[in-house]
């Protein structure tokens, strides 16, 4: 038996007119046509005083009754079904302007009330707390997203300044390992000039040394060949003094031969034209005698002559001695110096080639580090270019949630 | 002095030379060899400045004196007529009676001493 009231359902076919029944008529008639009616949903109330027969008029006012009971019912089943259609309109709109409202804050209450309803009523109840569940859970998550978002944001911009800063910091730091990197070049290389130089110098104050050692013997030598010299002088002093004293003897002499010249050529002179001869011989004796004290005088000339000489020569050779003691003392003084000196600037020599090796060592490391830095530049580059994209996207985020924030605040829950 | 001329002594006393007659002349010595008492230094012929040589002289009998001079420069010829007297106001200057004349000798004077006089005048 089909549901009347199933108005999805299609209403049935009527049977082809080629196998109906074959038509009644009469009170049959009429009682068929109205069961036909009444089928039809179009009942058609019989006149039982119409009929004839009892039997058919008692089934016409039981058709009657039937038809009026069906029909009362199906207007109750309409109404009912009225009442449903209106209660589910007013559900859905009230559904609708919730909806539209944002206002999930109260319950729903509809005008009319019926049973079939409170499922309906009851769904739409589970859905609106879970509506407002999910609005009061997207509202703490926006709430919570927006005050992240503004965090990631800040975060963000902090780590986008943080990163400029640092990408600053290191184009900064890049540019000074550069010059970092020349004056380590400039530093090696001048460390390796000091290196040669403090090597010539070495060799310098070696040739110095050599020098100075040379001088000394020299000066020992002249200070030994003063000795001589002194030695010398003495040995001539004595036979300067013996040649005077032979001068003297000799003087004496030639004094005395002019004595007894001049005495002959006087007594040859008192002897008149008789001493004539003598005198001449005399004469003759004293010029010799003369000639004696003349080259005597002169060899006395020169013996004093040679005295001052040789005086002189003693005091330079005393003066040659003097100095050389200072010029040994000077030199011993400048030994010490100079090997003071090559101390040092062996020292120095060894300090630079380690100052060498160590600056060329700092010019590799600092070219290595010049290199990383190069790379981390990039790197930070990188990462800055990421952090304006993380600061963009973040920004993006929290005019997001702000958005949901704002559209979540359409909902009232409370 | 011989007044005819003859042989001369010339010797030198400071810076002058002098000529005496080779008589007033015993010998000639060493002034070192003298005794001190017996040497005659300063005379009117004036101090002597080497007082190397010293010529004997006798002023008396007996008796020998050494005068002091500087140099003996040897003898000397001259004749009688080539002796000059000193001038008279020139001998009335003079204190000592022992220069008795001169000669010209190189176009020069060469006063001349009278040895023993000169010494007597200092004894």
């Amino acid at each position: 038996m089909p549901d009347p009231f199933d108005l999805e359902s299609k209403p049935p076919k009527r049977a082809p007119a080629a196998r109906r029944a074959p038509a009644v008529k009469g009170d049959a008639g009429k009682i068929v046509a109205a069961l036909r009616a009444l089928g039809a949903g179009v009942p058609e109330p019989l006149d039982p005083r119409t009929f004839a027969d009892a039997g058919l008029r008692a089934i016409a006012e039981a058709l009657n009754a039937a038809a009026e009971r069906s029909g009362t019912e199906l207007r109750e089943a309409v109404a009912r079904m009225e009442r449903v259609t209106a209660g589910v309109d007013e559900a859905i709109e009230a559904m609708i302007r919730l909806v539209i409202q944002g206002d999930l804050s109260g319950t729903l209450r509809l005008g009319v009330s019926d049973a079939a309803l409170t499922p309906l009523i009851a769904g739409i109840g589970q859905v609106m707390e879970t509506l407002k569940k999910f609005v009061t859970e997207i509202r703490e998550a926006a709430l919570q997203l927006s005050s992240s978002s503004a965090e990631v944001l800040a975060a963000a911009t902090q780590n986008e300044s943080s990163t400029s800063a640092q990408a600053s910091a290191i184009h900064e730091t890049t540019a000074t390992m550069e010059e970092l990197k020349g004056a380590s070049h400039q530093i090696a290389e001048n460390a390796q000039m000091v290196a040669a130089i403090a090597e010539q110098t070495l060799t310098g104050a070696r040739t110095g040394e050599g020098a100075i050692k040379a001088f000394m013997g020299s000066m020992e030598k002249v200070r030994h060949n003063a000795v001589e010299v002194d030695d010398a002088i003495a040995k001539l002093s004595k036979r300067v003094e013996r040649i005077g004293t032979v001068v003297e003897v000799i003087d004496e002499i030639a004094d005395r031969s002019d004595l007894l010249a001049l005495n002959a050529a006087l007594e040859g002179a008192k002897a008149g034209e008789a001493g004539r001869g003598f005198s001449i011989v005399a004469a003759e004796m004293r010029r010799l005698a003369e000639n004696v004290m003349e080259s005597t005088k002169e060899i006395k000339n020169l013996i004093t002559e040679i005295r001052e000489a040789t005086h002189a020569a003693k005091e330079a050779s005393d003066g040659n001695k003097r100095e050389a003691s200072e010029g040994e003392k000077l030199g011993g003084n400048a030994m010490t110096s100079v090997t003071g000196i090559l101390s040092g600037i062996q020292e120095t020599s060894d300090a630079a080639r380690v100052i060498h090796l160590a600056t060329q060592q700092q010019r590799t490391a600092t070219e290595q580090v010049v290199q990383s830095m190069s790379e981390i530049e990039e790197v930070t580059r990188q990462a800055q270019a990421g952090s304006k994209q993380a600061t963009g996207a973040a920004s993006e985020l929290t005019r997001l949630a702000e958005r949901l924030a704002e559209l979540v605040k359409r909902f009232k829950v409370e | 002095m011989n007044p005819a001329g003859g042989e001369l002594l010339l010797f030198q006393v400071g810076t002058r030379v002098f000529g005496a007659a080779v008589d007033g002349a015993v010998r000639i010595g060493n002034v070192r060899d003298v005794p001190a008492e017996a040497l005659v230094v300063e005379t009117a012929l004036g101090p002597p400045f080497a007082r190397d040589r010293g010529i004997v002289v006798s002023p008396r009998q007996g008796e020998e004196r050494t005068l002091v001079v500087d140099q003996v420069l040897g003898f000397r010829s001259v004749g009688a007529d080539e002796v000059q007297p000193l001038p008279a106001f020139a001998r009335a200057c003079l204190s000592s009676t022992a220069l008795t004349g001169f000669v010209m000798m190189d176009d020069a004077p060469l006063l001349l001493v009278d040895l023993p006089t000169l010494v007597r005048e200092r004894s």
